[in-house]
């Protein structure tokens, strides 16, 4: 397919270009070229795996040894995980707020002969429609003065009144009711407020995004308006938060990073691809400048092996249950020996089942005879987790026993950005105290990387093997390959612990090693995934 | 600092217009943030003939910010929660503007009342209401206002009469209490049901109510 050998490197180009196109809704879709270099790469990952449904899969052996053929280069191993099969690859790059203004005036420069006034005016015309182009344009050609008018950028009657800040030896403003006042502003519309209320005023309104008019009409200021008032380039600070908006209008190509505190926009410049994507039963996932992972379809983050669908009636199902759940789960353990749900209602760990009056030790789950009498401190805690529940007919108790799990890798990977954060300052540290260079430091947050997407990956696993049909062939090498993937991402993550930056370096190969298997296994556990899927063995319903 | 200098100016408004009928008041002679408000209700409407209170609080960055507004009088409104009196208008909201004052801000509830929006309720039970049965709506309204925001205010000390208090047809709450449930009961059901008055031989919903008495 044309589509799947190109733009590989796009990502890893230029960050700066900025990709223009007039139209909104037509698609561009020839954007980067070939390169050499991947291409070729590409060709050694199509020889361990074709089509996704292609095959008759009675093995697990695909994804077994997926490692050993795995191509020889690190960064980026997932996305190119799934090009090989012929399914589509999404173009995107990442923009800052300040490229994605640069792209809106571009895109400005193009419409401004025919309006033939300031970029400023015409964001405010923008605004007032909603970012549509076509709508404006179609209205101006009509009316350029009803629009002018419809906008606030002119009055309805003529004014003889001049715009602009005043003096005055003894003004009354009605805001602030202060009298004395010295300097005041007004539009032509007349209405006069002193510079201090105005400013107040203004910079509430900055970081909105919207069109600020004067406080008693619909007249707006115009940048030099503002800037007059406040000062500090504040215009400027209001045609950027006007990106909001656009992107609003435009959200089928440009969407925002969902992470917290996360500026990032992903632009997608072959959106005729996203319909592709369901068919394979893939999501177009994106990776932003901060290294955020998500999904530019239904927003979420990265959720593979699952679709969009899993997802989304994983999560539905998981709000509705949640409440319920976490309570249950909080204060109340299964009898060990019946499984009745059991609630701890005093401090003793000395539990006796109402229902089958079985005696067991509450931290432990085992029978309270061993515990020698009088402990009431268990030692024995054991960290085995119990097997075979996937078998269980009770429903709710099977999707306890996966949200459980869901929910525990949801807390761990939360801490993996605390460590993510702690193996930032071991490489700065590395940097200072050894003297090794920044590039021969990367292989840390490299690591980093590649134990956070493993978390991710396993979390959204659960989800999967929950709608899967237990007991099918392949849903058995699929939970084979979770336990995979859970060793390989355990043994990652404890190696982040070292400290010592000398060890740290010395272990270097073994960081190396450790995080590549990690990729390997997640992509394997992806691809098996997403032919439970493809085969339909996996059917999430809500 | 502003804020003292326009509430007291806004104040000495109120007071230079006795025309407007509009009243405002601090709670607290030293305190400014706290202000009770209160209007007729417009004529011609169910609230006429009523005197509204409104609580008001002024928050620190007044007049930039939008201040509080509820009905401290129980109003049958649309737009008005019946339980906590909370109000739903937008210029309390996003399209405040600091040019705005408490009085006009007021003077927007009175014609609140005069020309409700059911299809932006607070209260959708009320607004139900409203977009169902206008006549029954308007005299509920009107229940309302003679019950709880009299105008010579001596206040009644008879009990309020639960059924008419909903616009519940009285026949309707008489054939269930004949029947023994408690009248209060009754209420609830009907209320939780949005039942406000039924056909004779509609035996369906009759069985309904029944079923709900009777949980």
């Amino acid at each position: 397919m044309a589509y799947s050998v190109k733009l590989s490197d796009y990502l890893d180009g230029d960050e700066d270009s900025v990709i223009l196109e007039f139209e909104s809704d037509s698609e561009i879709d020839e954007l980067g070229e070939v390169d050499e270099d991947s291409s070729h790469s590409y060709s050694e990952v199509n020889e361990f795996s074709d089509g996704p449904s292609d095959k008759k899969d009675t093995g697990g052996s695909r994804y077994l040894d997926a490692d050993q053929k795995k191509p020889s280069w690190g960064r980026g191993l997932t996305e190119m995980a799934y090009e090989s099969s012929g399914v589509p690859k999404l173009a995107y790059s990442c923009l800052t707020t300040d490229q994605m203004f640069d792209l809106i005036l571009a895109r400005l420069e193009r419409i401004q002969p025919i309006f033939e006034i300031s970029y400023g005016d015409i964001i405010v015309m923008l605004q007032k429609y909603g970012w549509s182009e076509e709508r404006l344009l179609e209205d101006w050609t009509e009316d350029q003065e009803r629009v002018l008018v419809s906008c606030g950028l002119k009055l309805a009657t003529s004014s003889n009144r001049s715009r602009g800040i005043q003096d005055h030896s003894d003004f009354v403003c009605n805001i602030c009711c202060e009298s004395n006042k010295q300097r005041t502003f007004r539009l032509e519309c007349g209405h006069e407020y002193c510079i201090e209320c105005y400013k107040h005023y203004i910079k509430d309104k900055l970081l909105e995004g919207k069109i600020i008019s004067c406080m008693s009409c619909s007249l707006a200021l115009k940048n030099p308006d503002i800037d007059a008032i406040v000062g500090d380039n504040s215009s400027q600070t209001l045609m950027r938060s006007s990106i909001k908006g656009f992107i609003h209008k435009h959200n089928n190509h440009y969407k925002w990073c969902p992470f917290v505190d996360c500026n990032c926009v992903i632009q997608v410049t072959n959106i005729s691809a996203l319909s592709e994507f369901p068919r394979f039963h893939l999501s177009p996932f994106v990776v932003c400048n901060n290294h955020h992972r998500f999904c530019f379809k239904c927003g979420l983050e990265s959720h593979a092996p699952g679709d969009c669908q899993v997802a989304e009636v994983w999560v539905k199902m998981a709000q509705l249950e949640s409440a319920n759940l976490n309570w249950v789960l909080k204060n109340t353990k299964e009898c060990p020996k019946c499984g009745v749900n059991i609630e701890k209602n005093g401090g003793c760990n000395h539990m006796t089942c109402q229902s089958c009056e079985y005696e067991f030790c509450w931290i432990c789950e085992l029978p309270w005879e061993g515990h020698g009498g009088g402990f009431f401190e268990c030692t024995r805690f054991s960290k085995d987790e119990k097997n075979g529940a996937t078998e269980t007919k009770n429903s709710l108790r099977k999707y306890t026993f996966y949200y459980k799990l869901f929910s525990e890798h949801e807390n761990s990977s939360k801490l993996d950005w605390a460590l993510g954060l702690a193996v930032e300052q071991k490489v700065r540290a590395l940097q200072e105290n050894i003297g090794i260079s920044w590039i021969e430091t990367q292989f840390l947050p490299e690591s980093i990387r590649s134990l956070i997407e493993g978390r991710t990956t396993l979390k959204w696993s659960f989800p999967v093997a929950f709608y899967s049909d237990p007991s099918h062939n392949l849903t058995k090498i699929f939970v084979d390959n979770q336990a995979l993937l859970v060793s390989a991402v355990e043994d990652l993550s404890q190696l982040l612990q070292v400290k010592d930056p000398h060890d740290i370096i010395a272990r270097k190969l073994e960081f190396y090693n450790k995080a590549r298997f990690v990729q390997s296994r997640n992509r394997a556990l992806s691809e098996c995934g997403r032919d439970l899927l493809c085969k339909r063995i996996c059917v999430p319903r809500g | 600092m502003s804020r003292a200098k326009r509430v007291m100016k806004e104040l000495q408004g109120i007071k230079d217009d006795p025309e407007a009928k509009i009243d405002l008041q601090l709670v607290n002679e030293n305190d400014i943030h706290l202000l009770k408000g209160a209007f007729l209700g417009p004529p011609g409407t169910p609230y006429e003939n009523g005197k509204f209170i409104v609580d008001i609080e002024v928050p620190m960055e007044y007049p930039f910010k939008p201040p509080k507004m509820k009905f401290d009088t129980k109003v049958y409104h649309p737009n008005v929660s019946s339980v906590t009196g909370a109000i739903c208008l937008d210029i309390l909201k996003n399209a405040w503007s600091p040019v705005i004052t408490l009085k006009s801000a007021l003077i927007s509830l009175q014609a609140l009342l005069q020309s409700p929006e059911p299809n932006d309720p607070q209260d959708a039970e009320v607004a139900q209401h409203y977009m169902r049965d206008r006549e029954s709506f308007n005299k509920t309204a009107a229940f309302w206002t003679k019950t709880y925001a009299p105008l010579n205010s001596h206040a009644e000390d008879k009990p309020v009469d639960q059924a008419e208090l909903y616009g519940i047809d009285r026949a309707l709450v008489n054939q269930f209490v004949s029947q023994g449930f408690a009248e209060a009961k009754v209420v609830e059901v009907l209320r939780r049901l949005g039942i406000k008055s039924m056909n004779a031989n509609d035996n369906a919903s009759a069985n309904k109510i029944l079923e709900e008495l009777l949980k």
